[in-house]
């Protein structure tokens, strides 16, 4: 309580920017409120439905859209009452996740607009603007924007706009579509409130009321020291907060890194270009979604749900981050060719891999002359994430070596193909062709047989051990001929009784 | 083939004259080749080399006996970075379901740039024409190998009309039996392992004339 007694007693001066300058940033929220978010959740609807909650024992209608309304349904009332009221009714009960669902899924959306979005309640989103109102054109086009997005994804919101979040918040809740630029007209606006904007506890708001307080103008005339002893100090917090008195930071809200998204069919299809074109709407919300946090990714996995069968799985991997909706589709597109669905399909789920920042590369000038003999139609990452599309992820590969002296050590595969890699001198040559294990060959007085006596021409090299991975040859190889003329890599083994090996063609 | 005669040379130089030969200044109408690095194949492929942007076929009984070197000079020139030096992103090498594995150890020692190699293996005969097409026409692979199991007239003719697309070299490797089948390739060349050598014949020569060279190497 110490802390608080001189603010209690004299009001607080507007926070002070501790930078030299003396142009404080000024912030400028954007409130939406979504008073019908209950009965918006679950989607639209065509029928008179009512939004249920369970209240000591007995379902009440906590929401009813207007067509309900218009048969006289009322909040508060039973839900058997407005079945009878209303036969055809829909009756749904309330899903807090659902609401909790939308209203992040809106959060989402809205961070195109600002980097700085707040779910501020159950119900409040909150947007920083001051920074985006620029690029969007001015405040009136930036709030058509969001006002147009919000009614198109079926939700009515109030909209206002305060520099402090608390003041927009509550003028939304009003139902005022105020614009509020200037701090110091912030009291001006508030002072004409009713107290319900407040979202203050119904015990607190009567006991305000009882006062004859009924307007937030009436309070802001109270004593203050007197107001924080009868209703806590946090509500006259929250009064300098709005007024902007006293700071009032907030955490943006940042959607989850890992991007998942369903579409749900209400039949079941099995028309691949529908599905195709369900696909491409899903990878175009990822191409929004990873566009606003500057990302691309590298793999993809759509899940085909089916009602009787487990659900069929495609994963697409690019050679490079990307979020082109485009691009997934056509690596999409090549890939489903060869995909057998067992059944219709009832939904489908896309969700992303790992994700990287992905910066833009400026494109080459449009005028600058083309390097002649350019017959190029795609990029070389292109055309592996072409080719592995088609013939599968492990059939794609390029190939590196391996400082190693050990033959069947000294290069690997490796996934994408374009890295640097070590050059190796070897004295001898290797063969170019090399057999995945070697070949045991019968011999004759000490010489391989392969159709035929072998003539030994160069050699031998001695290639030895391997201890510290349990894995030790101790080989000497030798350039073979063959009486048919092909030259070949043998070598005798000299650990138990000497035999040989083929192990490659020079090719 | 020098000759001082004025008359002659006018006469050489009109257009409807067909001249059957001549790799020292290559046919008209044709790109000059890619130096094969092996002086006396030049000798007899128009325009003194491997025809590039187009499809070659080599012909063998058994895989192993030289195929791969015969290819391996001018396999590494292409990957050199004066010929690539245009774009990063091409000079690429791609093999398409090779019978064994190209050890790259040797493919080094050959001078080819591994990290720019790409190994195909597709699982169907199908499949290996499809990636091959879409190698050849993508513009950043400089040579296509591609073993398929069977190559007809016409899937030919596409790797051919891919190869020119692309500016690329295809590199059908083909077994002797073969030999018999129409093919739409500008180069056919056959190799057979023999105990003296290697004894390599060009049996189709767009531009040139077939030729029996033994002992290549």
């Amino acid at each position: 309580m110490v802390q608080y007694a001189l603010a209690i007693d004299t009001p607080p001066a507007a926070p002070r920017t501790l930078t030299a300058t003396p142009t404080a940033v000024q912030h400028l929220w954007f409130c939406a409120y979504l008073p019908n978010l209950s009965l918006e959740a679950s989607g639209p609807s065509k029928d008179a439905r009512v939004v249920v909650a369970e209240q000591r024992g007995i379902y009440r209608v906590l929401l009813a859209c207007p067509k309900a309304s218009t048969a006289g349904i009322q909040a508060g009332q039973s839900a058997n009452a407005a079945l009878a009221l209303l036969p055809t009714l829909r009756v749904e009960e309330r899903s807090i996740l659902r609401e909790q669902q939308a209203v992040e899924r809106l959060a989402t959306w809205l961070e195109q607009f600002t980097s700085v979005v707040c779910i501020a309640g159950r119900d409040v989103l909150l947007l920083e603007i001051a920074g985006s109102l620029r690029l969007y054109g001015g405040l009136p086009c930036l709030r058509q924007q969001v006002a147009a997005g919000l009614e198109q994804q079926g939700f009515a919101a109030a909209l206002a706009i305060a520099p402090t979040p608390l003041a927009a918040t509550w003028l939304a809740r009003a139902g005022r579509r105020a614009c509020v630029r200037e701090p110091a007209n912030i009291a001006r606006v508030l002072r004409g409130l009713p107290l319900t904007c407040l979202n203050w506890p119904v015990a607190v708001c009567d006991s305000i009321r009882a006062m004859g307080v009924t307007r937030i103008g009436d309070c802001l005339r109270l004593p203050r020291e007197g107001f924080a002893r009868r209703f806590g100090v946090q509500r006259l917090l929250e009064l300098d907060r709005a007024l902007g008195r006293l700071p009032d930071p907030r955490t943006s809200w940042r959607a989850p890194e890992r991007f998942c998204a369903d579409h749900e069919m209400t039949e079941e299809q099995s028309d691949r270009e529908i599905l195709l074109a369900i696909c491409h709407e899903l990878l175009l919300s990822l191409e929004r979604f990873l566009l606003t946090r500057q990302l691309g990714t590298q793999q993809l996995r759509f899940s085909f749900f089916h009602l009787r069968a487990p659900a069929t799985q495609i994963f697409l991997g690019g050679a490079e981050f990307e979020r082109h909706a485009e691009h997934w589709s056509e690596l999409l597109r090549i890939r489903f060719e060869r995909v057998l669905l067992p059944e219709p399909v009832i939904a489908v789920r896309l969700q992303a891999g790992r994700c990287q920042a992905l910066s833009a590369v400026s494109g080459r000038l449009a005028l600058q002359a083309k390097p002649a003999g350019s017959g190029r139609r795609y990029s070389m990452s292109q055309l592996v994430e072409r080719l592995a599309a088609r013939v599968g992820y492990q059939a794609v590969q390029g190939v590196t070596t391996v400082a190693e002296h050990r033959p069947q050590r000294a290069w690997r595969l490796q996934d994408f193909p374009g890295q640097a890699l070590p050059v190796i001198r070897y004295q001898l040559r290797r063969p170019l062709w090399m057999l995945p294990e070697p070949t045991r060959l019968s011999a004759e007085h000490g010489y391989p047989l392969l159709q035929g006596r072998l003539i030994l021409l160069e050699g031998p090299e001695r290639l030895e051990t391997g201890w510290w991975d349990d894995d030790g040859i101790a080989r000497d190889y030798y350039t073979a001929m063959s009486p048919q003329g092909l030259r070949l890599w043998v070598f005798r083994n000299r650990q138990h009784a000497p035999t040989w090996y083929l192990h490659g063609f020079f090719g | 083939m020098p000759h001082d005669s004025p008359s002659l040379d006018k006469l050489l130089e009109n257009p409807r004259l067909w001249r059957g030969r001549n790799p020292a200044q290559g046919m008209a109408g044709l790109a000059s080749g890619l130096a094969s690095g092996y002086e006396r194949l030049d000798h007899h492929l128009p325009g003194g080399g491997w025809p590039q942007h187009a499809l070659t076929e080599i012909l063998t009984e058994h895989y192993g006996i030289g195929e791969i070197r015969l290819l391996m000079p001018a396999l590494a020139a292409l990957s050199r970075p004066e010929h690539s030096a245009e774009f990063s992103e091409s000079g690429w090498i791609a093999w398409v379901a090779p019978p064994f594995q190209p050890y790259p150890p040797a493919l080094q020692q050959w001078g080819i740039d591994l990290s720019r190699m790409l190994i195909v293996r597709p699982k169907t005969d199908k499949e290996v024409l499809w990636s091959a097409e879409q190698a050849l026409s993508s513009g950043t692979c400089a040579a296509v190998l591609l073993w398929p199991d069977r190559l007809d007239d016409q899937a030919g003719r596409r790797l051919q009309l891919a190869a020119a697309k692309g500016n690329s070299w295809a590199i059908a490797f083909r077994p002797l039996t073969a030999r018999s089948e129409p093919s739409a390739a500008a180069l056919r060349i056959e190799l057979q392992a023999q105990a003296s050598g290697t004894c390599l014949s060009i049996i189709k020569n767009r531009g040139g004339r077939p030729a029996v060279l033994h002992d290549i190497f």
